[in-house]
């Protein structure tokens, strides 16, 4: 592991990622989630599902062999609601343009426009001179810290109880990981899906009084 | 046990579908119910856990088939160890194809993982749905884990894996229905609309829908009202 993770990881980086929420939002105004156990239940479905498809493209996008277009086209697949879709390719940008000045590589010219998110992680991590398992662990770790962060401030909770939410889902999160990189190694992307994570989007999406992008 | 399905359906003489072959092996017999519809028939109980079903689909440029089968399909545990039941579609489509089985009840206990893999050529038509249901009456949820996979021109459009069940990923409380019902369709693009635990998406020129709750019943009606059902050709 390289200081390159905990960068790629960091909520600080400037990518625009603390502008989603991860369904948090729209959890939260659904009552599915309204305290620290309802939240570690939430995020666990979430690092499970969109979590575990994030860490697989992201892995895949690491590999050298990486056919770029082709992920992107399999995101696509595994993302069909449109907002997710829409959050996916906002992250993916902020990713891109933070990332080609903190590690320069003629990698990131083989990106889509605006690409997905998960797609972006693995050229950074790439670029970044990280593994396609670092960058899996990257993915799989934001699908939950970053909503983490949302549901603290939405619902005023405790601080270092949600730090101790999200620290005790390590286990997960590298399992997730290992996994998702273990998949792509051999060819594979993860297809796991929540259409709970698809409706609360929709839901979401449409609404005038949201704090959050998604 | 290992059942072997194959249909192929053909534009014949006169603008009918035909269907030259018409094969089945293990535990699925096949019935034609109809010009470009066949009936799916279980010979014996189950499937059970280790079972293995493939069923392989062709339907050519111009032709039309509807697979519906004649009950609901119980997916018992494996006797001894806890060996999932497999049931592989695969389908190669430049007409028009509808997949419309009896639901799926899953035991306690037992495992059952369905996939589609759907490749239509440009212009082909799809329409798949999935009824299940964790548990019979009074009893405790099984397992189901459905993968969907649809491909057009080449292009993925649909791939998705829902795991449904104690200890599946994403089955969690205060959401972990007990009855799910999904259509996926291929042919006419519609935008996206929601319910009550009830969504559906749109799709490069489809959609899918997506309905779930405690009553298997209610989720079909859901699912219907999103436009989901009554796509019959055959």
């Amino acid at each position: 592991m390289t200081a390159a993770l905990l960068t790629l990881a960091d909520s600080r980086l400037p990518a625009g990622g603390h502008t989603h929420s991860g369904g948090v939002e729209q959890a939260i105004a659904a009552g599915y989630v309204t305290d620290p156990r309802s939240l570690a239940a939430f995020l666990l479905r979430r690092l499970q599902t969109a979590g575990s498809v994030a860490a697989g493209l992201a892995a895949a996008g690491a590999r050298p062999d990486a056919d770029l277009a082709l992920l992107d086209a399999e995101a696509d697949a595994r993302t069909p609601s449109p907002a997710l879709q829409a959050a996916s390719r906002q992250q993916g940008r902020g990713l891109v343009r933070v990332g080609r000045r903190a590690w320069p590589s003629p990698v990131w010219d083989a990106l889509p426009r605006a690409p997905h998110h998960p797609v972006a992680m693995g050229v950074a991590a790439s670029a970044g001179g990280l593994s396609p398992r670092d960058a899996a662990a990257a993915a799989a770790y934001l699908s939950i810290s970053g909503p983490a962060t949302a549901a603290q401030r939405l619902l005023a909770m405790d601080p270092l109880t949600v730090a101790a939410v999200t620290a005790r889902l390590s286990p997960e999160v590298d399992a997730v990981a290992a996994r998702a990189a273990d998949e792509a190694a051999a060819g594979r992307l993860p297809a796991d899906t929540d259409p709970l994570l698809d409706l609360l989007a929709e839901v979401h999406t449409v609404r005038s009084d949201r704090y959050f992008a998604s | 046990m290992i059942t072997r399905v194959e249909v192929v359906a053909r534009l014949g003489p006169g603008g009918r579908t035909v269907l030259p072959v018409v094969r089945a092996s293990g535990q699925l017999a096949v019935r034609r119910t109809g010009p470009a519809s066949v009936h799916l028939v279980a010979t014996a109980f189950g499937p059970l856990g280790g079972d293995d079903a493939e069923i392989r689909l062709v339907v050519e440029e111009g032709a039309r088939l509807g697979v519906h089968s004649v009950a609901a399909a119980v997916a018992l545990p494996a006797r001894q160890g806890g060996a999932p039941s497999v049931q592989r579609v695969h389908a190669t489509v430049a007409g028009t194809l509808v997949l419309a089985p009896e639901p799926t009840v899953v035991a306690a206990r037992a495992h059952h993982r369905a996939e589609l893999t759907a490749e239509l050529a440009a212009g082909a038509t799809l329409a798949a749905t999935d009824h299940v249901l964790l548990g019979r009456s009074g009893e405790e949820p099984g397992r189901w884990t459905g993968t969907t996979r649809v491909e057009q021109a080449g292009r993925p459009l649909l791939h998705t894996t829902v795991a449904l069940g104690p200890g599946a990923p994403g089955w969690l409380p205060p959401v972990a229905p007990r009855a799910w019902a999904a259509t996926v369709s291929v042919g006419a693009r519609l935008p996206v609309a929601t319910g009550q635990d009830a969504v559906r998406l749109p799709l490069e020129g489809g959609w899918s829908a997506t309905a779930w709750g405690s009553e298997l019943h209610r989720v079909v009606q859901a699912l219907e009202a999103l436009g989901g059902a009554g796509e019959e050709v055959a």
